[in-house]
């Protein structure tokens, strides 16, 4: 009878003496023994959101920092973009656990409570480490300012882009003398353009890749193309934010021009876009993300901005901004050392714009280096036309408008509902938000105070 | 005699017996209670706890960071049952649970009987149903959006569709039962399989002796002893049914599905209080939510009571 009972013992010796055993190796893992190791006298938690060929570039210009910096620990930790990481940071924040340093969608920095959850930028303190006003876009930089002060320093902007396939294109005799795709000024222009690519393309593939069913996309293409034809959210007035002037009519011609790609057959609904056009689709709508993945794939490709369909080139773009999430002792050496790193990262922004995204640092595109950059020197322009959001609490990278919004653009683009209808809906739906509090700080968008 | 010193002996016998049954509850208690020590101070912790605070925050404004909550009274409750995105996402919830709970019970029934009768490989029967039950749901749900996507995906292919499962609201939901269907079904195919294993063979023998053929079989003896495990089925299907959510989210790519047709009320939930940030508004409908759960279950519970009495 005692045999059973030791060996049950022994079983519950064992398994605790591997538990103990495994969180020892999960603290050396995870929680910044590189950092206790190091004899840095400061340490620096930065969180980010940037995973794939982004998260290895981050990692690279932080090793760049870190033999530069020896009096510096880094400890880095990479998290899950979207919801899942604006929420950690929200609660780490309110929980004064928060990292020293942290990146964020520009869009979403007014509806994080500036002030309570973020901490302002030191300006004087950054120029100290190389980084002004002026060497900015100003529309860029002025999107960080809340109530004069500047929360979010911009790192780069990332837009959708329309990539093609020169192989493709060359066949249908769409490419220009430069070796570019031939301008294109208007829907009509541009659905000639699919329909001579369509001719010489691989059957079975979809002539472009748009995302269809997809509500962040769907909502980020909206957004260009209602930019594009000159139209407004709301009113910026003194106070601003207490009239919606979205217009209907142009929101139906942009959701009409969006389905249209659906009706005339141009697109396989679901389908995935990047793995179609590196197996031969002619075009596909994507993030400047993709330009790792299809250079990675050795395809002969150019990219331009969204096509300027309406007229007035606009392309739609979110910027990776450095945050202060909010500390109640901010200050002193660490407070220092994390302008220090957000300093560094944005004015050595070369290797980021491998990943295909547009330094904000503008020295950095002017160096020749940046300008041999293949497709990036295409597209380089569209930090001059940048179709965003409006700066409101509801608005930002899969924040609330984006969330409501999205989906009604899918229907209408999948054909479930009428664009007419969508628009009204749409409209409808941003004079609610517009009514509706901030549950952060209980003022709505016109109480916001986020005029620059 | 015998009679009457029985009569006198027994309640003697019973009172010791008593005592001695008290005794051993107290040690048994006192024993058992620390056996169930962790599990009732982890109990409280994650789930007694949250409930009480989850019932707290939804009489008030909190948001995410927890600060600056007041106390709203009712204005939550009201607010929900006024919600129509709410009653929507109740809605495809409830459609979820009444398309897939008869479903996956009588399939999961005729995949058992046909494991038990087979003779060959059985084994390898019982593997293929009950497999998919063992991925993840990411996985599961992955592989069946791959499958239907349309235009290149295998399912359309193999029954000579062109039919837009993910992106049409006709067909949402369906693409969601079926990937669900199969996923799960495995699990209460082997409640059914045991129970089908537990009937004594010599009932059956019995019967073909009676001259019962096999439909009989099946009806009168097969069936009425499946009764209970048929409600265990039931019941737990719908428990697990109304709380539809990963699958529907990553079938659909995180989004609430061609206009809203997947948004279950657990996606509203986390929509309202991580992405809107509404942590009252989301605790108030948790609390709606853990009621209409606890409705179904208790009414299942009091249903089978009344059969279980009927039937003695």
């Amino acid at each position: 009878m005692g045999r059973p009972d030791l060996n049950r013992r022994q079983l519950l010796a064992a398994a605790g003496g591997l538990a103990v055993a495994g969180s020892f190796g999960f603290a050396a893992l995870g929680t910044g023994a590189d950092a206790l190791a190091s004899d840095a006298d400061t340490r620096v938690r930065y969180w980010n959101l940037f995973s794939g060929g982004d998260g290895a570039n981050m990692i690279a210009m932080l090793d760049s920092f870190r033999k530069e910096h020896p009096g510096i620990a880094v400890k880095d930790s990479t998290l899950q973009w979207g919801n899942p990481f604006y929420t950690k940071l929200a609660m780490a924040a309110a929980g004064n656990r928060a990292p020293e340093l942290g990146v964020m969608h520009v869009g979403r920095v007014a509806g994080f409570s500036p002030g309570r959850l973020l901490d302002p930028w030191d300006e004087a303190l950054l120029a100290r480490y190389g980084v002004r006003k002026a060497d900015f876009n100003p529309a860029l930089w002025n999107r960080g300012v809340i109530d004069g002060k500047l929360y979010a320093l911009p790192l780069d902007i990332h837009v959708q882009l329309c990539f093609y396939r020169k192989d493709v294109l060359k066949k249908a005799d769409l490419l220009g003398d430069d070796g570019r795709m031939i301008p294109v000024g208007s829907t009509g222009e541009w659905f000639d353009v699919l329909k001579k690519a369509k001719q010489v393309q691989k059957k079975g593939l979809q002539t472009i890749g748009l995302w269809t069913n997809d509500q962040n996309f769907q909502w980020w293409f909206f957004v260009a193309f209602y930019t594009q034809l000159g139209g407004r959210w709301f009113d910026d007035g003194t106070p601003a934010n207490t009239e919606v002037l979205f217009d209907a009519d142009k929101a139906t011609q942009v959701l009409e021009f969006l389905r249209q790609h659906v009706t005339d057959g141009y697109v396989i609904p679901g389908a995935p876009t990047g793995e179609q056009f590196i197996n031969g689709a002619p075009f596909t709508w994507e993030g400047n993300w993709s330009v790792p993945v299809f250079s990675g794939a050795k395809l002969d490709y150019g990219a331009t901005p969204l096509p300027p369909v309406f007229g007035k080139p606009a392309t739609h773009a979110e910027s990776h901004a450095f945050v202060l999430p909010h500390q109640s002792g901010r200050g002193g050496a660490t407070n220092e050392a994390a302008h220090e790193l957000a300093a560094y990262v944005v004015t050595h922004a070369q290797q980021w714009a491998a990943g295909g995204h547009i330094p904000a640092y503008t020295p950095t595109l002017s160096t020749a280096a940046y300008q041999k950059l293949e497709p990036q020197n295409e597209y380089v322009s569209a930090m001059d036309h940048q179709a965003t959001e409006p700066k409101v609490w509801f608005a930002g990278s899969t924040g609330v408008l984006a969330q409501d919004l999205g989906p009604v653009v899918v229907s209408s683009t999948m054909g479930s509902a009428k664009p007419a209808a969508v628009a009204q809906r749409m409209k409808s739906r941003l004079t609610t938000l517009l009514a509706s509090k901030n549950p952060m700080d209980g003022r709505t968008a016109a109480q916001g105070g986020t005029a620059a | 005699m015998t009679t009457s010193a029985q009569t006198v002996v027994a309640p003697a016998r019973a009172k010791t017996a008593t005592a001695t049954a008290t005794v051993r509850r107290k040690q048994g208690f006192q024993h058992g209670g620390w056996f169930i020590a962790p599990f009732l101070a982890l109990f409280a912790l994650f789930v007694v706890w949250p409930l009480l605070r989850g019932l707290y925050l939804s009489f008030t404004d909190a948001n995410i960071s927890g600060e600056g909550a007041s106390f709203v009274g009712l204005d939550n409750y009201r607010e929900a049952l006024n919600d129509q995105a709410m009653w929507d996402a109740l809605g495809h919830s409830a459609w979820f649970t009444l398309l897939v709970v008869p479903c996956i019970t009588i399939l999961a029934f005729l995949l058992a009987m046909l494991a038990h009768h087979i003779e060959r490989g059985t084994w390898l029967w019982r593997l293929c149903f009950f497999v998919p039950f063992l991925l993840p749901s990411t996985v599961a749900a992955n592989l069946w959006q791959w499958l239907f996507t349309q235009g290149i995906g295998l399912f359309n292919e193999t029954f000579g569709l062109d039919t837009p499962w993910l992106t049409d609201k006709s067909y949402a939901m369906l693409a969601i039962v079926i990937q669900t269907l199969w996923w799960t079904v495995g699990f209460s195919f082997l409640l059914y399989l045991a129970a089908l294993q537990g009937i004594p063979g010599h009932l059956y023998e019995a019967a073909k002796l009676d001259g019962a053929n096999a439909w009989h079989r099946m009806v009168h003896i097969t069936l009425p002893m499946l009764r209970h495990i048929t409600g265990l089925v039931i019941a737990l299907q719908i428990l697990a049914s109304l709380q539809l959510f990963d699958q529907a989210v990553v079938m659909m790519d995180f989004s609430p599905g061609p206009e809203l047709s997947t948004r279950s009320f657990v996606q509203y939930t986390l929509e309202q209080g991580f992405t809107s940030y509404r942590v009252g508004y989301a605790s108030a409908m948790s609390i709606i939510f853990f009621v209409i759960i606890a409705a179904v279950a208790l009414g299942r519970m009091a249903l089978l009571r009344n059969r279980e009495e009927g039937t003695r």
